[in-house]
């Protein structure tokens, strides 16, 4: 027990679940196939602004995320309303620029304390800590300390948002709306030709995107008591795209997994560390090579639905592999 | 009158793709849009659907103007089309591709579709159930979970127009819907617009096959060049003589 609570631990899955939630972000701007690199920027807006909040305005925890989510979103109008014309890799172009600037203003800022950014932001374990202490549970339960009660139920929260995040992406997929996204991805003119405001639906896509970026953002500043604009710079842009890219776009389990294997890859190759970003690279290599739609597709849903819905024969399950290695 | 085009002209540069074009459709018509390659039958379709904007001229719809208008909005306002080249949303199921099609008709927002409310589901029950009647009508009721891109090329045309059906047009635009298909395919695609234009569409039909227009029309519209060198029924337009000097050329005196 002592083993597996240990801080360390507690942190990583914390850092695997704020992940998951940038992976959902991706997923949501994806859906509609718009290669967006500017979550990054989104989250460090939210994380900026909803530390800012807490820091210095005093304003509660529950209440400053949910707005650093909205002012990423407000972001996102102003940069979606021009570059949702945009398609393909001229919007990633943008995207990515639209990162930078706002990383070189958060370093030129006061407010943001520049290059040495904003340490000290109240911690969400340590308020969970001390509500967990006056309900009276100071000594702990269970052999667990405060500490590890807290952490705890950081994780428990961080949970049920992505949890909740999860559950909206599925019923969206299978939704109106969803379908929509899933026209203009495949083919924009013959969506908007079939009734489909493509720009409404593309910046909405854009918005739900920034806002849950936003989101991870204000999370992640209240786990890690200190946010610089480093955190926030391209590597972090394409490292958001990677979850898309290595678990798959398709479906929002795709971006999940991804998040999942790039945040504990790091961690696992720790022994390695001078070849950590060599076998990094060749496995993102390896993915291109042998399977660029990424790990979990739409095809891989429909192969383990037919699996587990009904016991194929040994010919069809012939077929089955054939198909999916092809 | 269902549709007007008042002296539309279509200029890329320098180069004329259509040129004063006026003709007009009348509820519950069929209008053949004939014209060798490059005649600017497709310019003309991309025109009325605004896809294009004309550099001069006007497009009524019921008395409504199209200039200027987004392509959804046209659709909205009851004109429906497929496209020379197929173009299917590929990765969706046939199923799927005709309730993207059923659309500008439906409601439901972000919210009802993650709630799942009572009226989203009747919404959603309502439209499943219209796109299943509308892929029997093309006849491939039996393929609603195929994939498009898995659907031979026949059922595809198919599906195209089950899917420009879905937004319930009165006016169904149809690119070269025979391109590609045998004479027994071709001979159910007569069945199946005929089938449309009872239910009361007017449609306008480009198509290089003679024997299928010269069966259905009600009118055709001749371009050439992207002039309009000829119009009437079929039997007049058939022995005009400028017709058969675009198709066949003119003999040497």
């Amino acid at each position: 027990m002592e083993f597996l609570l240990n801080p360390y631990y507690l942190q990583i899955i914390m850092f695997i679940i704020i992940n998951a939630i940038l992976g959902i972000s991706i997923y949501l701007t994806l859906a509609t196939g718009q290669l967006s690199l500017g979550n990054a920027g989104f989250m460090s807006i939210g994380a900026y602004v909803s530390a800012l909040l807490t820091l210095k305005v005093g304003v509660p925890l529950y209440v400053a995320v949910p707005l650093g989510g909205a002012a990423a979103c407000l972001m996102a109008a102003v940069i979606g309303i021009p570059t949702t014309r945009l398609r393909g890799i001229y919007l990633a172009i943008a995207t990515l620029g639209f990162g930078e600037v706002v990383r070189v203003i958060i370093l030129n800022l006061t407010i943001t304390n520049g290059a040495l950014g904003l340490s000290g932001i109240p911690s969400m374990s340590v308020m969970l800590s001390k509500g967990i202490t006056v309900i009276g549970l100071a000594a702990g339960i269970g052999g667990m300390s405060v500490r590890q009660l807290g952490n705890l139920s950081v994780i428990l929260i961080l949970a049920i948002i992505l949890g909740l995040l999860v559950f909206f992406a599925l019923r969206l997929s299978t939704s109106r709306v969803g379908r929509a996204f899933a026209a203009i991805k495949a083919d924009e003119h013959a969506a908007e030709v079939s009734g489909i405001d493509t720009r409404y639906y593309k910046l909405l896509a854009f918005f739900m995107g920034a806002f849950v970026a936003g989101i991870a953002g204000g999370l992640a500043a209240h786990i890690t008591f200190y946010i610089g604009p480093k955190d926030f710079a391209y590597h972090r842009a394409v490292e958001i795209l990677l979850f898309a890219v290595l678990g798959g776009s398709d479906v929002v389990w795709g971006p999940l997994l991804g998040s999942v294997i790039l945040t504990l890859l790091p961690e696992v190759l720790r022994f390695a560390t001078e070849y950590r970003e060599m076998i990094y690279g060749g496995i993102l290599v390896i993915m291109m090579a042998f399977r660029p739609q990424g790990i979990i597709s739409e095809d891989t849903l429909r192969f383990w639905q037919k699996k587990i819905t009904s016991k194929p024969t040994i010919s069809e399950q012939k077929e089955i592999s054939r198909r999916t290695t092809r | 009158m269902t549709l007007v085009v008042e002296q539309v002209t279509k200029q890329f540069g320098g180069l004329m793709a259509l040129t004063n074009i006026n003709f007009t459709v009348n509820s519950g018509e069929i209008v053949g849009v004939i014209g060798p390659n490059g005649a600017g039958k497709t310019t003309l379709f991309n025109l009325i659907t605004g896809v294009l904007e004309p550099s001069s001229g006007e497009i009524l719809y019921k008395n409504h103007s199209l200039v200027g208008l987004k392509p959804h909005k046209i659709t909205e306002l009851g004109i429906a089309r497929t496209f020379q080249n197929i173009r299917l949303f590929d990765h969706l199921t046939a199923l799927d591709n005709v309730l993207v099609g059923a659309h500008c008709r439906t409601q439901g927002g972000l919210w009802q579709g993650v709630w799942h409310t009572r009226a989203q589901q009747r919404e959603e029950r309502n439209t499943r159930e219209k796109a299943r009647e509308l892929l029997d009508l093309v006849g491939i009721g039996e393929e609603e979970s195929s994939l498009a891109a898995a659907l031979p090329y026949g059922k595809q045309r198919r599906l195209e127009i089950a899917r420009a059906l879905a937004s319930q047009p009165n006016l169904l635009l149809l690119d070269e819907p025979a391109a590609g298909m045998n004479e027994s395919e071709t001979d159910d695609l007569q069945v199946l617009i005929k089938k449309i234009q009872e239910r009361g569409v007017s449609i306008i039909l480009i198509e290089h096959d003679m024997g299928l227009v010269m069966n259905i029309c009600d009118k055709l519209v001749v371009l050439n060049f992207g002039k309009k060198i000829a119009e009437g029924v079929p039997q007049f337009v058939q022995d005009h003589p400028a017709v058969i000097e675009a198709y066949l050329g003119k003999e040497e005196e």
